[in-house]
């Protein structure tokens, strides 16, 4: 059984934040909502500097899935997992079990409050009729219907961000790795490791 | 003068303490997840103003990241709010069933409390126009935040929706109404300030005077409503984007924790208040509306208050 997987390889994430447009142009996400974000540390630093995206790794073990109090996750049986935002009532569980931050919560209730929760669906959709308007409105786009990987890893230059099958992943992580080498004490970064292959 | 051994002046709250104690106890030794060495130290660290939950520089490339990217420390308190909100879907029930049979135990070894009114047009103004409002709005919304409140806790049986969102952000904006009055219930409520009476800004406060029991109710309204009120306004108001996650996602697991343990225990005094105040006593619920007593219900059930009201010169 196939697990889909996101893996970002902080040799190669050049912090261009492309992922998080790409993310937000093709969900027509709102403002102050990113499903998608990229962390940076030690900027400016030569040799240190590393950048990650992150958004919902979606666990194979979930806990935002074991603390919502409305049941309102699901995962499909592809490892995707997603949430019902007709069930969701906003509580903001999720986010503090999430160990990822991929929870977000736009101002949209009464009194401009907290409203329903919104996260990365690896591009799946949601529990609504697949490809309809009412699935776009309320999750955006679903390539993974249309035979496609998210939007953010399609998207990604240096191709820092794969998205796939745990295994294929797993695969071009090895690959990479074992390419780069151990114990070397300057690693190609950004667009030369892209360049190399490494 | 009757001398009275420690243990009659403070049975209330040793008995009270033991309880807690031993409630505690269990809790924290065996169902307890919470990494409590770390919380002590997170909360020494947020008293002087660092609420990232780092608590030592990182020592690898890997820790740094997971600081920057996740917030540090997953496995401090997270779980233990996944455990803790499980639990209040799964048990809160078995913790109202224990409130439930302390309170019957009470009722049936106690009795109840019935004054005979023989001259019911002998009243006595006892609340003041502004603790009546004051004291209904502190009902209102404390009945409001309780269902809303549960709403969130059991919508596992609602299976969530608008209605359930509604409430859920009726929570939030009753909540943040909440604080003034809290603060204010709080004030007025506060007996043993009374000494300042003189003064005119306590001239608001409830007559009467304190029991230990009642003493001990208005110490864990005010300490817990503390408690749920900072943890409430700052959970609403620290909202933070994609990228200030890392920096308040701790400080907010503790502050839900926080508010879990907080409504809990206010949940435990406040029934404890409901049943010392008209269960085990008949209270006279018209009183608390016209802000008139009976004299004869002062004499028999609340002679401290009528005591109270002499001094001020209000009877």
């Amino acid at each position: 059984m196939s697990r889909m997987k996101f893996y970002c390889d902080d040799y190669r994430c050049i912090d261009c934040n492309g992922c998080v447009v790409a993310c937000k142009e093709a969900h027509e996400i709102p403002v102050g909502v990113n499903r998608r974000r990229v962390i940076t540390i030690n900027e400016g630093i030569e040799g240190k500097q590393k950048s990650l995206s992150v958004a919902c790794m979606h666990c194979s073990d979930a806990p935002c899935q074991k603390v919502c109090p409305t049941d309102c996750f699901y995962i499909r049986t592809d490892g995707i997992v997603l949430h019902d935002k007709d069930k969701c009532i906003g509580c903001g569980y999720c986010l503090y079990a999430c160990p990822f931050g991929a929870p977000q919560f736009g101002h949209e209730g009464i009194f401009g409050v907290k409203g329903v929760m919104d996260k990365c669906t690896f591009c799946a959709g949601g529990p609504d009729e697949t490809l309809s308007e009412s699935e776009f409105e309320h999750y955006g786009q679903n390539r993974i219907a249309e035979g496609k990987i998210p939007m953010c890893a399609s998207m990604c230059s240096t191709k820092a961000l794969v998205a796939g099958d745990a295994a294929e992943v797993d695969k071009i992580y090895e690959y990479r790795t074992a390419k780069r080498g151990a114990n070397t004490s300057l690693k190609p970064y950004g667009w030369e490791a892209y360049n190399n292959g490494k | 003068m009757e001398s009275k051994t420690f243990w009659e002046c403070n049975k209330a709250y040793i008995l009270t303490a033991l309880g807690l104690g031993v409630v505690g106890f269990v809790f924290v030794g065996f169902l307890m997840i919470m990494d409590w060495g770390y919380l002590i130290q997170f909360t020494l660290h947020a008293m002087m103003g660092d609420t990232s939950g780092v608590m030592s520089a990182p020592t690898s490339e890997l820790e740094q990241m997971v600081n920057a990217a996740f917030g540090p420390a997953y496995n401090t308190v997270a779980p233990e709010i996944i455990r803790a909100s499980n639990e209040r879907q799964e048990y809160i029930w078995y913790v109202f069933f224990a409130e439930i049979m302390i309170f019957v135990f009470l009722y049936v070894k106690n009795g109840r409390i019935t004054p005979t009114i023989t001259r019911p047009d002998d009243m006595v103004q006892v609340l003041t126009p502004f603790q009546r409002t004051v004291i209904w709005l502190n009902i209102g919304m404390i009945m409001m935040l309780v269902v809303t409140g549960f709403n969130i806790t059991w919508s596992l049986r609602s299976e969530g929706g608008d209605i359930p969102r509604l409430l859920r952000e009726f929570h939030e904006l009753t909540g943040l109404a909440w604080i003034s009055i809290w603060l204010i219930f709080t004030v007025i409520a506060a007996k043993d300030l009374k000494g300042w009476r003189k003064n005119t800004t306590f001239r608001h406060i409830l007559p009467g005077s304190f029991k230990p029991s009642k003493r001990g109710i208005w110490f864990f309204y005010a300490a817990m409503g503390a408690g749920l009120c900072f943890s409430g306004a700052m959970i609403i108001t620290l909202h933070p984007s994609s990228l200030t996650h890392a920096d308040v996602i701790q400080f907010r697991r503790v502050l839900l924790y926080l508010h879990f343990g907080a409504s809990v225990l206010i949940m435990f005094f406040i029934l404890d208040f409901v049943y010392a105040s008209a269960v085990s006593v008949k209270g006279y619920l018209k009183g608390l509306w016209s802000g008139e007593y009976p004299r004869e219900y002062l004499e028999q059930v609340a002679p401290d208050v009528l005591e109270d009201l002499k001094k001020a010169g209000r009877v």
